[in-house]
């Protein structure tokens, strides 16, 4: 480069913008602030989930912002997207880049996230070793939490993965539990998706159908990028289970349902997790392909809780869209973020990571899905797993998720 | 489901799926035969092709599953799609190839076939950031006719696949073969120097060939769109990749070859997911496309061309 007399001139100019925002910025430090950084799928296949996951822990800092901030402290939100183009979904590589930009930055005391086991699994030892926790509102794989995955999820020892929902060492074998109880499924055929959180659900739901006596005539895996499932579907078919279960998320999910409604008898009984319960089931599927799966939430419906109509209210105004049951976990693990960083501000004490992440462990809030406390790695102590089938109602909008995925009840637990 | 209901029935999908892979192989053909290029923009052309097609239908008021145009107005609604389509992934066609691939075209090396990557990820990444990222429900205007042999189904969106691959199959083959156009692109494959000097329009002819094998993908991913019910930003890779595999397996440059390679590849991936495991039907059609070479380097109907430098 050659510099210029005039380049010269604008660079000196530049300089000098800095300095003067350089001073600004510590001007607003000493209002003091923190960062809470924000790791969601926001490109690809659940990115229409993400948003309202976002939303909801957005209206959470927006709420507590208002109000002077947690303890004194304003909350500064870092939104990240895990999603890339080439992956179509959450990207494991770009969840650990994230992990290590959140830990890099000494202003974030707290993360949110991420949606996806998948991410969760790249992220959780590299928050180990900062010591920064993260509560994710619905990534739902029990290994990142299991103390016998411990060294490689959290080397630091202390947890660092939070969660406002439960695992799928709940969600599986509840809903196994459902399909041998209460619709008297027999024998079964088990799908996933090839991702951590679908291989894991699929693995829990089998382990549970087989204890339950259930007849598990075969096990395969998708592909999500491929767009034809005719051949196995042809081959479910062709064994004629009475059910199919589906682990996995929407990317494959999608053309999944929409193909099964063309191969398999109306009468099989189909079911997935929390991968299927998105708002794409009814705009990308739609009827009358949805019609009839059942798919769960790890955690409990609390739309329909009268205490959350309020929050439903407030969610709506601000964001023009529906909330759904993880922009409620979204927004209650906003709130423990808030709760902690309050009660360290409380001590007096520097407001740090490893401060926040003493105090959220810690943690008592009653929330809108009821009380909210860990155990030591990190789970949520209440254990709810809630069951929903798509049903067609046309007097609502055939879009509207609150009205055309019918809840079911709580699942049994094994 | 008896094991010969089974058969047909795998057969039927394996069928379908053939049949879009060899429209979206004969566009690489097309090009790699004039140009020794491997054109990866055409992944994403397909990819365009089936959004083209969704907001053309659209246009005829045609969304979701319902059924609500038959007979003559659904004729028309279809041609209409599949025309405007082809013309406008045709289209596409030839402006990457004037602005991007024209300049490039007496440059040595692999500049080109990474520009034609480039492209690609362009187009992949713009429909990514304006429509969006979700999977988009595609009209099914087709009435539910169903044929049973035993257990096994056909259903008329499958015939009308068949139909309308087999129809612009043999539309290009007579093309290629009996036009004018056709017979100065075959002159331009195997030897366009020769051709020049025979006073062909060399780069009528390249543009034709953009223009066809576009056009053909285009139509490939309306019939994407019609088959699956969705279609998605991402669509392209998979498709293109597995159809890129077909026109190497029959020989790259031969158009009977391409058609057989995409054939040959829809069938294995119906009968690998049932006799195998879906989770292994990639490692089955890439060793088969490995043994195939290793036997025939230049593909099932391919012939190493000496006299080309």
């Amino acid at each position: 480069m050659i510099i210029t007399r005039r380049f010269a001139g604008q660079l000196l100019a530049g300089v000098a913008v800095t300095a003067t925002l350089g001073r600004f910025d510590l001007a607003l430090a000493a209002e003091k602030a923190v960062t809470v950084a924000l790791d969601l799928s926001l490109t690809g296949a659940d990115a229409e989930g993400a948003k309202r996951v976002e939303y909801g822990a957005l209206l959470a800092f927006d709420e507590a912002n208002a109000a002077g901030g947690a303890g004194g402290y304003k909350i500064n939100v870092v939104p990240m997207d895990d999603g890339s183009a080439t992956a179509g979904q959450y990207d494991p590589a770009q969840a650990a880049t994230n992990a290590r930009k959140m830990a890099s930055d000494k202003s974030v005391v707290a993360a949110l996230g991420p949606q996806m086991s998948g991410a969760g699994k790249a992220m959780s030892p590299i928050l180990s070793m900062a010591d920064l926790a993260t509560i994710t509102p619905s990534s739902t794989n029990p290994d990142i939490t299991d103390p016998k995955f411990a060294a490689q999820y959290r080397p630091a020892g202390k947890a660092v993965y939070f969660r406002t929902v439960t695992t799928d060492a709940y969600q599986g074998p509840n809903m196994a539990n459902y399909f041998a109880d209460v619709l008297k499924t027999k024998s079964i055929f088990v799908l996933d998706d090839s991702g951590a959180y679908g291989v894991g659900l699929a693995d829990a739901f089998q382990g549970q159908a087989e204890k339950k006596g259930i007849k598990v005539l075969g096990r395969d895996r998708l592909d999500p990028k491929a767009a034809d499932y005719s051949a196995i579907l042809t081959k479910v078919k062709s064994l004629n289970p009475d059910g199919l279960y589906y682990g996995g998320v929407l990317q494959a999910g999608v053309k999944l349902l929409k193909q099964a409604y063309d191969i398999l008898p109306a009468t099989m009984v189909k079911g997935g997790g929390d991968g299927l319960y998105g708002p794409e089931i009814l705009t990308a599927v739609g009827f009358p392909a949805a019609e009839g799966w059942y798919c769960s939430n790890a955690s409990p419906h609390s739309m329909v809780d009268p205490k959350s109509q309020d929050f439903i209210k407030r969610y709506t105004a601000k964001f023009n869209v529906q909330p759904d049951d993880y922009a409620i976990t979204a927004y209650v693990g906003a709130q423990v973020i808030v709760d902690a960083i309050k009660r360290v501000a409380a001590t007096g004490k520097p407001v740090t990571r490893s401060a926040v992440r003493d105090a959220i462990q810690g943690t008592k809030l009653d929330s809108l899905i009821g009380s909210v406390e860990f155990d030591a790695n990190g789970d949520l102590v209440s254990k709810v797993v809630s069951i929903f089938q798509v049903k067609k109602d046309v007097a609502f909008p055939l879009e509207d998720m609150s009205a055309q995925l019918k809840y079911i009840g709580i699942a049994p637990a094994t | 489901m008896t094991a010969s209901d089974l058969l047909l029935q795998q057969l039927i999908n394996g069928l379908s799926l053939g049949a879009m892979y060899a429209l979206l192989a004969l566009g690489f053909t097309l090009v790699y035969g004039i140009l020794e290029l491997i054109n990866f923009s055409h992944f994403n052309v397909f990819m365009i092709g089936s959004f083209v097609g969704l907001y053309i239908l659209q246009a005829f008021g045609l969304s979701g599953q319902a059924v609500i145009l038959t007979g003559l107005p659904l004729a028309i609604a279809l041609l209409t799609a599949f025309v405007g389509t082809m013309l406008v992934s045709g289209g596409l066609g030839v402006v990457i190839e004037r602005v991007c691939l024209r300049p490039l075209r007496t440059v040595k090396g692999p500049a080109a076939m990474i520009t034609t990557i480039g492209v690609s990820y362009i187009l992949f990444n713009v429909v990514l950031l304006t429509i969006g990222a979700d999977s988009k429900n595609f009209p099914n205007p087709l009435p539910d006719v169903q044929f049973h042999f035993g257990s096994a189904v056909l259903r008329l969106r499958e015939i009308l696949i068949w139909i309308i691959a087999t129809l612009l199959m043999i539309g290009l083959y007579l093309f290629v073969q009996k036009s004018r156009m056709g017979k100065a692109m075959r002159a331009t494959a195997q030897d366009p120097e020769a051709a020049r000097m025979m006073g062909v329009e060399v780069d009528q002819v390249i543009i034709m060939a953009f223009f066809l094998g576009s056009a053909l993908a285009g139509a490939g991913g309306l019939i994407f769109g019609l088959y699956y019910n969705f279609t998605s930003f991402i669509i392209g890779f998979n498709a293109g990749l597995r159809a890129f595999t077909a026109a190497v397996l029959g020989g790259i440059g031969s158009i009977p070859g391409a058609m057989a390679g995409g054939i040959i590849i829809g069938l294995i991936e119906a009968m690998g997911g049932q006799v195998v495991s879906v989770a292994w039907t990639d490692v089955i059609i890439f060793s088969l496309l490995v043994l195939v070479l290793v036997f025939r380097p230049a593909g099932l109907f391919g012939r190493l061309a000496p006299t080309k430098s």
